[in-house]
C-alpha cells in the first residue's frame, strides 16, 4: 500500500492543531483525512470511516484520548492508534502502550515522524 | 536567551529604552561583531582603549586589531582568539545598541561587567543555553531562589521562555514579574495542570498582541480574533504545559496531566492563591504569561 491510499483520523480538540496535521499529511499525498474535535466523535469517526491511522490527542473533552484508544481497540483490536500529545510523560506513555496505543509523537509533531508512522502503515509494520 | 534578559538588566537599569531595545532587536541579525566589543567582553581591552583605537583608525589605514596589537593593548593570539569565537546573542545585542548609538562603548563594559559580577554568571552562563544555565537566569532574574515551590517554577518559566523562543521568536524583553490575585484583559486563555503539582497557567494579552502572538506561532496570518485565533494561542499553552510535564516527568518523576485549555469569557481570572505574572515585551507588544501553583 501506498501512503497516499491511506485513510487517516486526527482527532485533536484544538482546531489550530488538526489543521497543522491535516496540511502536513495532506502534504504527503493522503487523501482521506478525516477530522475529530473531541474524545466520542474520534470514536464514532473510528466506527465511520475504520481508518487505517489515527492520530490521537490525549487531553480532549467529554472522554480523553485514552479513554476513546481504550474503547476503539475494545471493538478493533487491530486498530493502529497512534498518540499525538502534549504531554508525553512516562506515565501518559505506559497508560497508552498498555491500552494498545501502537506509537506516541510528542507534540508538536515534526513532520518527518509523521511521515514514519504514515509509511510504517503503509508497509504494515505500524 | 541570555540576551534577552541581559535586555531586561540593560532596560532594568535605565541604560536603555524599550524602543531602543525592541529596535536592536530587530537590527541584530544584520549586525557583524566588531572586535572592539568583543575586546570589551572578554576583559582584555578597557573601553577607553577601544575608543582610542577606534580614534586612532580614522587617521591610519589598519584594522583594528593590528592597531590593538602595535599599541600593546593586546597580544597577536588574543586577536585570532576572538575572532575565532562564534558571536553569541547577547554581545551581537550590545554591538548593535552600541552601532545604534543608544550605549556607548563604555556604559557597554561596565554594565556586562556589572550584570556578570552581581549575578555571578560564569563565561559558560552567558555562552551555553544548557537548561542549567537557563534555569539560573531565569531563577536570578526572578528571585525565585526563596519562593515557595521553587523549583517547579523555575523549571517552568524556564521551559516557558525556551519555548517562546523555539515557537514564537527571540526578539523580547522580559519584564519583572509580579505576584496578582486577579488579572484583566482583552484575552485570557487558561488550562489546569493536575497531578503531582496542581496549577492554573494562563496567557493574557490586548487584541492586538494577542493576534500577533497568534499569527506568529500558527504562521499565519489573521485579521481579526475568531474562535481559530483562540484555539491558536490555546494551543501555545498547551505544548508548552505539555513539554513541562514531560520534563518533570522525566527528570524529576513528578506525573502531571492537564485539563482542555479554556477561555475567559468576561476577560477576568481570579486565583485562590498568588499568582506569579510574567509580562514578556515582543517587539509586537505585551503578553502577560501567568502561572499560580495551588
Amino acid at each position: 500500500m501506498n501512503i497516499q491510499d491511506l485513510k487517516v483520523l486526527i482527532c485533536d480538540d484544538s482546531m489550530f492543531a488538526r489543521k497543522k496535521l491535516n496540511m502536513t499529511i495532506a502534504g504527503f499525498g493522503v487523501k482521506e483525512i478525516y477530522e475529530a474535535a473531541d474524545g466520542e466523535e474520534a470514536v464514532a469517526k473510528y466506527c465511520e470511516y475504520e481508518p487505517d491511522v489515527v492520530f490521537m490527542d490525549i487531553i480532549m473533552p467529554k472522554i480523553t484520548g485514552l479513554d476513546a484508544l481504550r474503547q476503539i481497540i475494545d471493538k478493533y483490536p487491530d486498530a493502529k492508534v497512534v498518540m499525538a500529545s502534549s504531554v508525553g510523560t512516562q506515565g501518559h506513555l505506559k497508560e497508552a502502550l498498555k491500552a494498545g496505543a501502537a506509537d506516541f509523537l510528542q507534540k508538536p509533531i515534526a513532520d518527518d515522524d509523521a511521515k514514519t508512522i504514515l509509511e510504517n502503515a503503509a508497509k504494515g509494520v505500524l | 536567551m541570555f540576551a534577552q534578559f541581559f535586555g531586561a538588566y540593560l532596560l532594568n537599569k535605565k541604560l536603555v529604552t524599550p524602543e531602543e531595545l525592541t529596535q536592536a532587536f530587530e537590527d541584530k541579525n544584520k549586525t557583524r561583531m566588531r572586535l572592539g566589543v568583543l575586546a570589551i567582553n572578554a576583559g582584555l581591552m578597557t573601553a577607553e582603549q577601544v575608543e582610542y583605537v577606534n580614534v586612532a583608525q580614522q587617521s591610519v589605514d589598519k584594522r583594528f586589531g593590528d592597531l590593538a596589537v602595535e599599541l600593546g593593548y593586546i597580544t597577536k593570539d588574543q586577536v585570532e582568539e576572538l575572532l575565532a569565537q562564534q558571536p553569541t546573542e547577547y554581545l551581537l545585542l550590545g554591538q548593535t545598541l552600541v552601532n545604534n548609538g543608544a550605549l556607548s562603548n563604555s556604559d557597554f563594559e561596565a554594565a556586562i561587567n556589572d550584570y556578570k559580577a552581581s549575578n555571578q554568571f560564569s563565561d559558560e552562563d552567558l555562552v551555553e543555553n544548557t537548561s542549567e544555565s537557563i534555569s539560573k537566569l531565569v531563577s536570578v532574574f526572578y528571585h525565585l531562589e526563596k519562593a515557595e515551590n521553587a523549583r517547579v517554577l523555575t523549571n517552568y518559566v524556564s521551559m516557558l521562555f525556551k519555548n517562546i523562543v523555539r515557537f514564537v521568536g527571540s526578539d523580547f524583553t522580559p519584564l519583572t514579574s509580579s505576584a496578582v490575585r486577579d488579572f484583566s484583559a482583552n484575552y485570557l486563555v487558561t488550562q489546569k495542570i493536575t497531578g503531582g503539582v496542581n496549577g492554573i497557567t494562563c496567557i493574557a494579552a490586548d487584541s492586538a498582541e494577542y493576534l500577533e502572538f497568534a499569527k506568529r506561532f500558527a504562521g499565519e496570518s489573521f485579521t481579526e480574533v475568531d474562535d481559530f485565533v483562540n484555539e491558536t494561542v490555546g494551543e501555545f499553552l498547551n505544548i508548552q504545559n505539555g513539554l513541562f510535564a514531560v520534563n518533570e516527568s522525566n527528570e524529576n518523576g513528578l506525573e502531571l496531566t492537564m485539563t482542555p485549555q479554556t477561555r475567559s469569557s468576561d476577560g477576568k481570572i481570579v486565583f485562590e492563591k498568588a499568582a506569579f505574572s510574567i509580562p514578556v515585551a515582543f517587539s509586537f507588544g505585551e503578553i502577560v504569561f501567568i502561572i499560580s501553583i495551588e
